[in-house]
């Protein structure tokens, strides 16, 4: 088997006294998109931040990227390895314009001009950020800075894509518009992509497999036809 | 009318410094979102450093014995000191940072501000202990001998003036740029604004950060090397430039370089008109520049050029 582009080992974590992760293992391998589902509570945000050792995260555990131990790394350099990571709600800079939300995105990259171009094409995907193109994200509706949290993390040409709960917040028709890109960023750009989702059915449509997160330990894991046609995720996340 | 040129020239004259040490305020308040009350102190402590490094082996100041012998051509000309010393300046933000902010954490900003001050009372001492309670005066790097100014309807305006001015004016203008027009100066921005999303997009906080307070402690030393030529440079001078650079930046916008400028000369021109024709005692000097913040503040909650924060739906 080839190297996964995600590998998780035995992954711990805590908030001072209380274990939220039980030893978690599971892999992202390149070019597939995986979902993970789980009640609220069920240390989803958690371990998307443990993944980018994040700030007030305490945890244990290996994470490889690429085969690279980045368990020890800080932020910064596991972003430079090509990750890209849209957080649980305010994941945009308030106080900066919409612009230079996603000029910031593109921080770790070089090419000036295909950062621009890029720039073109999330605004033709969201044309309502182009209007508001240079308003402050903090004066944008709550679902306009979710599609520009979403956009300024795809402005890192990111490899690999964490994305929590991207459709919080959004209208049906955005959402199905956001994870028909997703789609199309996996099949012809070849993201590979874990995605937290409460909107499970849509997050199953697009995904390759799936795990189902409870009280910190994995408590089922397959392929995504199976999880939509197991009795038990259709009677908790498919309201079936 | 000659006298009130003359105030009005005074005025500027002091309103470069607290515009100077208000830029820097500003430079640490725009990368960490904190005021640094130990800005002044810092900025002295370079000060006397430039004094080191321009004074003879002879001159009898602490340090200018061990250092000289170690430079090469010591004493150095003021251009060359002053640069030395906001070089020293900048190494100097960066190990606070780096020494003292970071171990603290990102979490609590009132101890951060809280250790600043006690830095403040640090370098004091340090300072009264190191080069003693005396004033010194050092060369101005600008012509300053008793003919070096313009008469401008009978009074004087001070090559030295002008030429803080003019320092002064090409940092804010180069300041600007980084912050408006370059990457690291986005950086800063993102920083402040939101510092989780800030690592996650790849931006090296922690070096931001040491560059922020350097560059705000550069800014700090050259103001004090710039006026040593025009005041006395004693232990207490800083804090009370501390106060007015302080109101300066207030009355600016705390996070406005541009702001600080106006509200450098604001302060200064109130300090040096009010008490004159008010009759305002020099004890109460400090009173002018108090009120002009406080009827700005009435006014413009946020300063005269400071962000108005954008409100959460
Ligand atoms: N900063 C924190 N301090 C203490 N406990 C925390 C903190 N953040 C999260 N927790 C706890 O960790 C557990 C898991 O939280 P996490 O945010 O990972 O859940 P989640 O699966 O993402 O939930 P949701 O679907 O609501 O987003 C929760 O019980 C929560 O109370
Ligand atoms: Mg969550």
């Amino acid at each position: 088997m080839t190297t996964p582009t995600l590998r998780v080992s035995n992954l711990e974590a805590s908030y001072g006294q209380i274990d939220v992760l039980r030893g978690l293992n599971f892999e992202v391998g390149e070019g597939e998109v995986v979902v993970v589902l789980g009640a609220n509570g069920s240390g989803k945000t958690t371990t998307l931040r443990s993944i980018c050792n994040m700030p007030i995260v305490d945890s244990s555990g290996t994470i490889e990227v690429d085969g690279v131990d980045v368990s020890n790394a800080d932020t910064g350099s596991i972003v430079a390895r090509g990750l890209a990571h849209v957080p649980q709600g305010r994941g945009t800079f308030p106080e900066l314009s919409t612009y230079d939300n996603l000029m910031i995105g593109a921080y770790v990259r070089k090419d000036r001009k295909a950062i621009e171009e890029d720039i073109t094409r999330w605004f033709d995907m969201f044309p309502v950020l182009k209007e508001r193109r240079n308003q402050t994200a903090g004066s944008l509706s709550g679902g306009e800075q979710q599609m520009l949290a979403v956009s300024r993390a795809l402005m890192s040409r990111p490899k690999l894509l964490l994305l929590d709960e991207p459709s919080l917040g959004l209208a049906p028709i955005i959402i199905e518009n956001l994870f028909d890109t997703f789609s199309r960023l996996n099949s012809e750009e070849g993201v590979t992509m874990l995605i937290v989702e409460q909107n499970a059915n849509l997050a199953l449509n697009i995904a390759d497999r799936g795990y189902v997160l409870e009280a910190g330990e994995i408590a089922l894991a397959g392929d995504a036809e199976k999880l939509k046609n197991d009795p038990a995720v259709q009677e908790a996340y498919l309201g079936a | 009318m000659e006298l009130f040129v003359q105030r009005c020239f005074d005025g500027m004259f002091n309103g470069a410094i607290y515009a100077s040490l208000a830029v820097a305020l500003v430079m640490i308040f725009r990368a960490t979102g904190l005021l640094n009350f130990a800005q002044g102190e810092m900025a002295m402590m370079c000060g006397y450093i430039a004094l080191v490094f321009l004074s003879s082996s002879d001159s009898g100041i602490a340090g200018t014995q061990s250092i000289g012998s170690l430079l090469p051509g010591h004493p150095w000309p003021t251009w060359l000191a002053i640069t030395g010393a906001v070089l020293v300046g900048f190494a100097l933000g960066a190990l606070v940072e780096e020494l003292l902010m970071r171990p603290l954490g990102d979490g609590s900003p009132l101890a951060q501000v809280n250790v600043t001050i006690g830095l403040l009372v640090l370098l004091n001492g340090l300072v009264l202990q190191i080069w003693g309670p005396f004033g010194r005066s050092f060369p101005s790097p600008f012509p300053s001998g008793m003919n070096d100014h313009f008469l401008i309807a009978g009074a004087r305006l001070r090559y030295t003036t002008l030429g803080v001015w003019a320092v002064l004016l090409v940092v804010i203008v180069a300041l600007g740029v980084l912050l408006r027009y370059t990457k690291t100066g986005l950086a800063f921005r993102a920083i402040t604004s939101n510092r989780d999303s800030a690592e996650l997009v790849g931006v090296r906080v922690r070096r931001s950060l040491m560059l922020g307070w350097g560059i705000a402690a550069g800014i700090g030393a050259l103001a004090a090397s710039l006026v040593g030529g025009a005041i006395v440079l004693e232990p207490l001078t800083m804090m009370k430039m501390l106060i007015y650079a302080l109101a300066a930046a207030t009355i600016g916008g705390l996070d406005s370089p541009r702001g600080a400028i106006f509200g450098g000369l604001i302060v200064g021109l109130s300090q040096s008109l009010v008490p004159g024709y008010l009759g305002v005692p020099s004890e109460l000097s400090l009173l002018p520049p108090l009120v002009a913040m406080v009827l700005v503040l009435l006014f413009r909650p946020h300063g005269l050029f400071g962000t108005v924060p954008v409100e959460r739906v």
